[in-house]
């Protein structure tokens, strides 16, 4: 069934030029003006996207940011209170079950019946859609062949992770939610996952992911939103987000006694200077530039870094510049 | 209502209850447990009980009636004056008194004759088959009646009377309370799958939440026919305790014991949210049903309470399976069990079709 997207290159105008997306301009999902209120709490505000077929589309934020709230009203799990959203064509508010045989939804928690059998679970899941893929193939390509007949509470902690996540192929969507697939997971099994997610964008699926993880959002998404406090702060390829920054490289730093922002602002090649928790992000287009001198300036006063580091500009500094804040806590 | 999810959904909650083992074989422990002491405790030899007879009305009828009373091993059976057999009631030498009122033969004629039961309130354990004896011998008198003409094979058919053990009266209390325990855990099912996210899991799939509950409907129906299907059979084999009546109606009312308990469950985990709340309301509530519902002994409950028993699911169920293990009745003599066990499923179900949600 699976074919690759055409992986012809054309601006779509769309995003940010440079995009490496599949060109193709069907619209899978549109959300619009989707907003959701717990009480005096809005938890999602005003939100609106769109996710084109076959792309991987991440929305990267911090807990509490409203990812999973956002996701829950597109799965027909939450009824917003206002705002609208399209699947495949579809009004997924109006035909809550016709959308919900097409996709494939991974959610926070595992939820999986611990006394049944990897093999049992899938079958379970399986039985619930009309159209379904075989499971033979499905428990190979999430490396549980062996564990087919464990009883899933035997399983190890990715290994349960997998078999989740294959709940969700099990009817052979189109659209694949994954909410916040790798957490809690190792670093290698964090790995392992990346491929399994881009082996879906192979095989055409499009694929929605939220994540707290900027490494993540990075290594796996063609597009990324920005989310924080229930609305979308920034989207666009990870690449153009950074890029956006008007910074290569960030300098994180701390000094024995304080200096004045203003004075570092001034510095040859900074573009921002953030402070959080006594350290100091400076993130600069000049890199050795800006390096020398702040050594000078700390020379010249008797007061220099007591810790520098040098690096790249991340997903993670796009927050931050955004926010005054980071991601994880 | 799709057929493949509703199969595969039977099979793999039967599956889980079978593996759930603590939680299907803790009941039919307590079940076979309480048979078997119970059952060698008051075996009929050890307890056979002294049962006072008057005859007021002294005639052909009435004399029939007392005849059938003195053909019983369990029962040692006095005779003698109104006051004095009263008296001895009262002085705990006499487990019931059963007065054979003036005017009986007349209505037996109109076929609306009276006896009247006294028993003796204070012996719990024996009120069960003192009474349930009394009401086979009856039974037996009645089902003479219809064919009154032939005189000799109403003879035989006294000597036939079952008595009533107290085992016999205690194997149809076991199957209502594992009926009861077993159903009941749907509540606690539920609010497991919702703390997991199953249920969440599940509502983002095509899945009807009808389907969902008419699969689990099947497999604790399943699942209860099993058990009880043992308990009848450990009580059939150890204690010879015969089932009187049909099995298709004893299996009608186990399954619609199951929809009524069932029901019960749902509204619990409709109402509560948590697994250790759902846990202790399933303990506050059936540890009173099984007492006030009559699984061990029956109890002569004061008239305040009476509502209140009338309203327990488990007294029905109760009932409806001594009339039909004990006393070999159908659908004739239980439907008004039936009809409550029946309205009890259906308000669970309307309930639990209205407040469900899969989170």
């Amino acid at each position: 069934m699976s074919s690759a997207p055409a992986e012809t290159s054309a601006d779509t105008g769309a995003t940010a030029a440079g995009s490496d997306r599949p060109a193709t301009l069907d619209t899978v999902l549109e959300v619009h003006g989707l907003t959701k209120q717990y009480g005096r709490l809005t938890a999602v505000d005003g939100v609106s996207f769109a996710v084109f077929a076959g792309e991987t589309f991440g929305i990267l934020g911090p807990n509490g940011a409203g990812k999973t709230t956002c996701l829950e009203m597109i799965e027909g799990l939450r009824v917003p209170d206002s705002g609208s959203i399209r699947l495949m064509g579809i009004d997924a508010l109006a035909e809550r079950r016709r959308v919900q045989e097409m996709i494939g939804v991974q959610l926070q928690s595992q939820a999986l019946w611990l006394e049944l059998t990897a093999e049992e679970t899938l079958k379970t899941f399986q039985s619930l859609f009309r159209r379904r893929v075989r499971i033979d193939p499905l428990l190979e390509r999430f490396s549980l062949t062996d564990k087919r007949r464990a009883l899933v509470k035997h399983l190890s902690g990715g290994q349960k992770q997998r078999l989740s996540v294959a709940t969700a192929l099990v009817n052979d969507p189109q659209v694949v939610f994954l909410d916040e697939p790798t957490t809690g997971l190792d670093p290698q099994a964090r790995h392992s996952f990346w491929d399994l997610i881009r082996e879906m964008r192979q095989e055409g699926k499009t694929v929605i992911v939220t994540t707290h993880y900027m490494e993540e959002a990075e290594a796996l998404c063609d597009r990324v939103a920005i989310m924080d406090l229930g609305r979308i702060i920034s989207l666009d390829t990870p690449r153009a987000l950074v890029d956006g920054l008007g910074s290569g490289s960030a300098i994180e730093c701390e000094f024995a006694a304080a200096v004045d922002d203003h004075v570092l602002s001034a510095l040859p090649g900074v573009r921002d200077v953030r402070r959080e928790d006594g350290a100091l992000l400076i993130f600069t287009i000049d890199v050795s530039a800006t390096l020398d001198s702040l050594i000078k300036l700390g020379g010249g006063t008797g007061n220099l870094p007591k810790r520098l580091n040098v690096r790249s500009s991340t997903l993670e500094d796009v927050f931050i510049s955004l926010t005054g804040r980071r991601l994880r806590d | 209502m799709s057929r493949r999810a509703f199969l595969q959904l039977v099979v793999a909650q039967a599956t889980l209850l079978r593996r759930n083992t603590s939680f299907w074989l803790a009941s039919i422990f307590t079940a076979v447990i309480s048979m078997a002491v119970f059952g060698w405790l008051f075996n009929p030899e050890s307890q056979a009980f002294d049962l006072a007879l008057v005859d007021l009305d002294r005639s052909e009828a009435s004399r029939s009636l007392v005849e059938a009373f003195s053909g019983l091993d369990s029962v040692e059976l006095h005779r003698g004056d109104l006051d004095d057999e009263m008296d001895a009631l009262n002085d705990g030498q006499r487990s019931a008194l059963v007065v054979v009122p003036l005017g009986f033969a007349e209505g037996v004629a109109r076929a609306d004759a009276e006896i009247e039961v006294h028993y003796d309130n204070s012996d719990l354990v024996q009120i069960g088959y003192v009474t349930s004896t009394v009401e086979a011998v009856v039974n037996a008198f009645n089902e003479r009646l219809a064919g009154r003409r032939d005189a000799v094979r109403t003879r035989s058919q006294a000597v036939d009377t079952k008595d009533v053990r107290f085992v016999d009266f205690l194997t149809p209390g076991m199957m209502g309370m594992t009926v009861m325990w077993v159903n009941l855990g749907v509540g606690f099912m539920l609010v497991t799958w919702r703390e997991q996210g199953i249920l969440r899991r599940l509502g983002v799939t095509p899945l009807r939440p009808g389907t969902l509950i008419a699969s689990q409907a099947v497999s604790f129906a399943m699942v209860s026919l099993t058990q009880v299907t043992i308990i009848l059979a450990m009580g059939g084999v150890v204690f010879n305790v015969d089932v009187a009546g049909s099995y298709i109606w004893l299996a009608v009312t186990v399954l619609l014991g199951v929809a009524a308990m069932l029901s019960v469950g749902y509204i619990i985990a409709s109402v509560l949210r948590t697994v250790t709340s759902v846990n202790a309301a399933v303990n506050l509530i059936a540890f009173p049903m099984i007492f006030l519902g009559g699984s061990y002994f029956p109890l002569n409950t004061p008239p305040a309470l009476t509502p209140l028993v009338n309203a327990i699911p488990l007294t029905h169920l109760n009932e409806a399976l001594r009339e039909v293990i004990n006393q070999g009745d159908g659908p004739g003599e239980v439907w008004v069990r039936w009809a409550v066990l029946a309205g009890w499923a259906l308000a669970g179900y309307l309930i639990s079709m209205r407040f469900f949600r899969w989170q």
